[in-house]
């Protein structure tokens, strides 16, 4: 048996203390870290910011984090800037994250776009696994990369799944490879003339299709000319998931923000404040 | 063999009764919006839809269900099954394979008496497995005493016939166009196959970004004669 070696590592279990979300237990090492936690508004809704100290991911890098929500907890998860992977010329990185969100708890885990540099391969894994009750917000998005000489998807591969269990039973599978070598990456069924990939995946037992019909005329109400492509639909559990094709990050995440904010207020009576950073 | 091919023949024939008829899969996505229009751009689409997600979905499960079934392993078929289900995000294209396997299940049992296909059927019928086309063929074509290569290429043969027949209707394409389009997709389908029972798991269930798109945004397409 091989035992990974972790380039950075973190383990965060928050939980509910009358009213307020908490961390029952924080650890990292490596090049790993998390900020200290930040309290937006007095809903009790943690956020905490996720940092790589070394700027990017490299040849071989290993990554795990373990994300527990206790029953009640809120908690928004997200990073301090983009997911850089630069080449890897030996092998792929790789992050793995474990998420358990126990009943009546509300996870959100926000991502920056992650942006994968010439020659570089990288696997993400996100692993889910739910009660009944929690709910469960996930936004992620791909970028052509970037090149030294300005090229798109310069990249060797990018691979993100996600896996998703409420109950121990399946809910969600998603598995995306872009691997621009060895695909009709423009093609039609693919990204047909787009470059960005963006996605959402929501479950709650909240859900109804009259939030999934707001949600669908926000995002028809940012569309200009064929700048971007979008779907969104029901899953095979109370829950939804989107999918935008576009030419820019900053217009794939005015669509996800929108439909976030939406999302939080109609969820949790809350107008998520701007998590971006820069 | 001659008995085999036979009834391969007649699992693979796009009349079966199994409710794909009414089904485009996101291809009526594309016509309305005028990106699918005569035979070259059907093409187009069906190659992609063939190569990303029939090779990707349903021909890994097709050799997944096959190495189950070597050791009798019926719990790790229905795993398979529920993966594909829950692995289709857009809801009509999920809803509507579901249906067909239902389909495909229900006449393949009238028409075979095989064990684990009595097994599986029972399975569903408890609510202990999501029939899934795939799933259901292969489990036939096993019983058949079919080989997994045999197996993975009639399944791709039967799906892709069945959907020139939609394209023919809503295209339209004539009859004539659609079984030259069939004639020339077979190097294709071969080549599929081939791929298809190399893949490792972890492809398995690999998305074509627009392909499910197109099934996403078929709920709200204006003129709708399928219904995914």
């Amino acid at each position: 048996m091989t035992v990974t070696q972790w380039t950075g590592e973190l383990n965060l279990s928050l939980e509910d203390r009358a009213g307020k979300t908490v961390a029952r237990n924080v650890y990292f090492q490596g090049a790993f870290k998390v900020m200290r936690p930040i309290y937006h508004d007095d809903s009790g809704k943690v956020c905490y910011y996720l940092l790589n100290p070394g700027g990017g991911y490299l040849d071989g890098d290993r990554y795990r984090m373990d994300i527990t929500a206790e029953p009640d907890a809120r908690v928004t998860l997200t990073t301090q800037g983009a997911t850089k992977v630069y080449k890897t010329p030996k092998d792929h990185a790789y992050q793995e994250t474990t998420m358990t969100l126990k009943a009546g708890s509300y996870l959100e885990y926000l991502p920056d776009p992650l942006i994968a540099y010439k020659d570089a391969a990288y696997r993400q894994k996100n692993i889910v696994r739910m009660e009944s009750g929690a709910t469960f917000l996930y936004t992620d998005i791909l970028t052509p990369g970037w090149s030294p000489d300005g090229g798109q998807f310069a990249f060797d591969s990018v691979r993100l799944i996600n896996e998703i269990y409420v109950d121990g039973e399946p809910a969600v599978f998603d598995n995306i490879r872009l691997s621009p070598s060895d695909q009709k990456v423009g093609g039609l069924g693919f990204m047909e003339g787009y470059t960005h990939l963006g996605s959402m995946i929501a479950i709650g037992e909240q859900t109804t299709d009259d939030l999934i019909d707001i949600l669908h005329d926000l995002l028809a109400g940012t569309l200009e000319e064929d700048q971007v492509k979008f779907g969104i639909s029901r899953l095979a559990v109370p829950g939804f998931s989107i999918r935008i094709l576009g030419r820019s990050t900053g217009r794939i995440e005015k669509m996800l923000n929108a439909c976030h904010k939406r999302i939080s207020e109609e969820w949790l009576g809350l107008t998520p404040a701007s998590l971006r950073k820069y | 063999m001659t008995e085999r091919l036979l009834a391969l023949f007649q699992l693979c024939d796009s009349n079966l009764p199994t409710g794909s008829f009414s089904h485009s899969f996101g291809l009526e996505t594309y016509i309305q919006d005028n990106t699918v229009t005569d035979s070259e751009s059907f093409e187009e689409w069906l190659s992609c839809y063939l190569e990303e997600q029939l090779a990707y979905t349903d021909g890994i499960a097709c050799r997944m269900v096959y190495d189950a079934l070597e050791t009798g392993d019926l719990d790790t078929v229905s795993a398979i099954g529920a993966r594909l289900h829950v692995q289709n995000l857009p809801r009509e294209t999920r809803q509507g394979t579901r249906m067909i396997g239902e389909g495909m299940l229900k006449l393949f049992s009238r028409l075979y008496d095989f064990p684990f296909l009595n097994e599986y059927a029972k399975l569903v019928k408890e609510k202990r497995a999501v029939p899934h086309p795939a799933v259901v063929f292969a489990i036939t074509a096993h019983g058949l005493g079919c080989s997994r290569e045999e197996a993975v290429l009639y399944h791709f043969y039967g799906t892709v016939s069945g959907l020139i027949q939609n394209a023919v209707r809503a295209i339209p394409l004539g009859q004539t166009a659609g079984q030259m389009i069939l004639n020339r997709i077979r190097p294709l389908l071969r080549q599929t196959a081939e791929k298809a029972l190399a893949l490792p798991d972890e492809d398995f269930g690999l998305v074509a970004p627009g392909l499910e798109l197109s099934q996403m945004q078929h709920e709200r397409v204006n003129v709708r004669i399928f219904m995914s």
